[in-house]
């Protein structure tokens, strides 16, 4: 629910945003006065009209994905991209709409605005919705395979980070001396996945270590409708990301040693 | 021992571990309940014991109804199974704990016969039995493995022949063994020695090796019986389906309601369990427990648990837990 609420309330104020820097362009361009020359209500049309689908582009890029770094340079570059989009689709819509272009200078304004806009509102909401989502019990409870270093690093991480992804527990096939890994408890053996699952109900699974479980790891998170992650270090590897080739899905590794 | 008849003696045998090392195949069914060629490894355990002897298997209370439901298949009388209080592996009695609060509450005096129940032992129990003298006894198997005996029990014995010995030395899991000989999960203990075993195992409850360990250390002496034939302590995947290889032996084992398809190929030793559908698939060397569909699929050394469906995929040395999907629809 709290995910539920989180998107939606991102979205609308995302409308808002979006409406509001177009609006502000057109008072820049035009003067603070409604122009009967270039009157506001047919500009303004216009920008709801494409609201909406820009929205969709946004959404299409996962840049509304909660557990996305809004500070990424990827999320930033698709934010741009989203917003030259709805600045070629606004172009265009008014064109088609009402039959006409108008001044240049007033869509690099709309274009500057709404990416300056939604860049340090997305920074900024990022910042909150990681408060909201780690606040007990988490929104993205994540249970760790493995007591291993890498998987020592990827908790510290996520702690340092303020991820929303929360470590709850850590389970390890061979057994564990620690008693808790950066104040995660270790919870046993591979035995006790099924009772650690009904107890806690991770969301989330990430193994860090035993490659001779993962196709039974995978088959725990299906049954249990979570979701499988991997450390590409369990396969070797440091680097690694999921990719298609011919529609068929392959891990990439690209390491540059 | 010498006119044949046994002394009057109780059998208890430890199965109340939670075989953490076998998980998948363990997270629903206990160890000595595992499949192999078509019936549990328990009941082969039981099968070697003299049937006028009394028995008496202890688990813990997660598995304790499939230890029921397999007592009323067995179709001996004297066999009773006794629930430990626990349901998580911290929480354990420990085995020789267990074996202490049997002792102490059935108000046990006759001699003991103590077994492992994972452990598959192919020597005939009633030589082992017919050699005791009123001293503990263990059966010892030669590893032939330094490094392997590292994970054992292992014996230094007096020099000689004789399959029958007396030791001088034990020591529970050494990381330097003196000897590739290894106890091997049969124990005879006469009554005399079970007060030790009741004090030590407050101390020690999960330590059953460690009971010779206190017996030399008491200058109690002890006998141990080394023979030959095959003997599997069945802790990992890899000792399972060796043991299943030894077992099946290269045969094909298919249950009766079990429908094997066309373009079916099963090389090695096969063993299918009930109500599996196979289709157009290769196996080799497999255990397949029960109720799985496997169809297009090449699966080489796998142990596939209840419940599963595969579909389109090539698997080595896998062991797959009860309920696993695989359908790879890019081979369809």
């Amino acid at each position: 629910m709290r995910r539920v609420i989180l998107l939606v309330c991102w979205l609308l104020t995302d409308a808002v945003l979006f409406i509001g820097a177009y609006v502000a362009a057109y008072f820049l361009r035009v003067g603070f006065i409604l122009s009967t020359d270039f009157p506001l209500s047919p500009y303004l049309q216009t920008v709801l009209f494409v609201m909406p689908l820009w929205l969709a582009a946004m959404m299409q890029l996962g840049i509304f994905r909660l557990t996305r770094i809004q500070s990424e340079q990827r999320n930033i570059a698709h934010i741009l991209f989203a917003c030259i989009l709805g600045l070629a689709l606004f172009t265009l819509a008014y064109y088609f709409l009402h039959d006409k272009f108008f001044s240049r200078l007033l869509l690099i304004y709309a274009g500057g605005l709404s990416f300056a806009l939604t860049m340090v509102w997305h920074l900024a909401f990022d910042q909150w919705q990681r408060q909201v989502l780690r606040r007990l019990p988490a929104a993205y409870p994540l249970l760790v395979i493995g007591t291993n270093r890498e998987a020592e690093r990827f908790i510290r991480l996520l702690e340092e980070r303020r991820s929303p992804f929360r470590p709850i527990a850590v389970l390890d096939s061979q057994g564990s001396p620690l008693k808790d890994i950066a104040g995660v408890p270790v919870l046993g053996k591979l035995n006790k996945l099924e009772e650690v699952i009904r107890s806690k109900k991770p969301t989330h699974l990430v193994q860090c270590a035993d490659l001779e479980h993962t196709i039974n790891l995978m088959s725990v998170c299906r049954q249990h409708g979570m979701t499988y992650l991997l450390l590409p270090s369990v396969l070797g590897a440091i680097v690694g990301s999921s990719e298609r080739i011919e529609g068929r899905s392959v891990i990439l590794v690209k390491d540059k040693g | 021992m010498d006119n044949g008849q046994l002394e009057p003696m109780r059998v208890f045998i430890l199965a109340g571990g939670f075989a953490t090392r076998l998980w998948p195949l363990t997270e629903q069914r206990a160890k000595p309940l595992l499949p192999l060629a078509g019936q549990p490894l328990l009941s082969y355990v039981l099968a070697q014991i003299p049937a006028e002897l009394s028995v008496t298997v202890s688990t813990n209370a997660v598995f304790a109804q499939d230890f029921k439901k397999w007592r009323k298949g067995i179709g001996r009388r004297n066999v009773e199974i006794i629930i430990e209080d626990t349901g998580h592996e911290d929480e354990k009695l420990g085995a020789l704990g267990a074996v202490a609060q049997w002792l102490s509450a059935e108000k046990i005096d006759e001699d003991l016969l103590l077994l492992a129940g994972d452990n598959f032992v192919g020597c005939s129990m009633d030589t082992f039995l017919r050699l005791h003298r009123d001293r503990p006894l263990l059966a010892v198997h030669d590893i032939g493995d330094l490094e392997l005996a590292k994970q054992f029990g292992t014996v230094v014995t007096e020099e000689g022949t004789d399959p029958l010995r007396t030791v001088t030395s034990f020591e529970e899991k050494p990381l330097h063994p003196k000897s590739t000989f290894v106890s091997t999960g049969w124990w005879f203990l006469p009554k005399s020695s079970l007060p030790v075993l009741k004090e030590y195992a407050q101390l020690h409850p999960d330590n059953v090796g460690g009971i010779f360990e206190e017996f030399l250390r008491q200058s109690i002496p002890v006998d141990c019986f080394i023979f030959r034939e095959i003997w599997k302590d069945i802790g990992s995947f890899e000792s399972y389906l060796s043991l299943h290889r030894e077992i099946v032996d290269g045969r094909v084992i298919i249950d009766g309601s079990s429908a094997i398809g066309k373009d079916v190929t099963l090389r090695g030793s096969i063993d299918i369990g009930p109500g599996v559908r196979l289709g157009e698939s290769t196996l080799i060397d497999c255990i397949v427990f029960g109720k799985t569909t496997i169809l297009d699929c090449v699966l080489e050394r796998c142990i596939v648990d209840e419940g599963c469906v595969l579909e389109g995929v090539d698997l080595t040395d896998k062991m797959l837990r009860a309920g696993t999907v695989l359908r790879n629809k890019t081979s369809l």
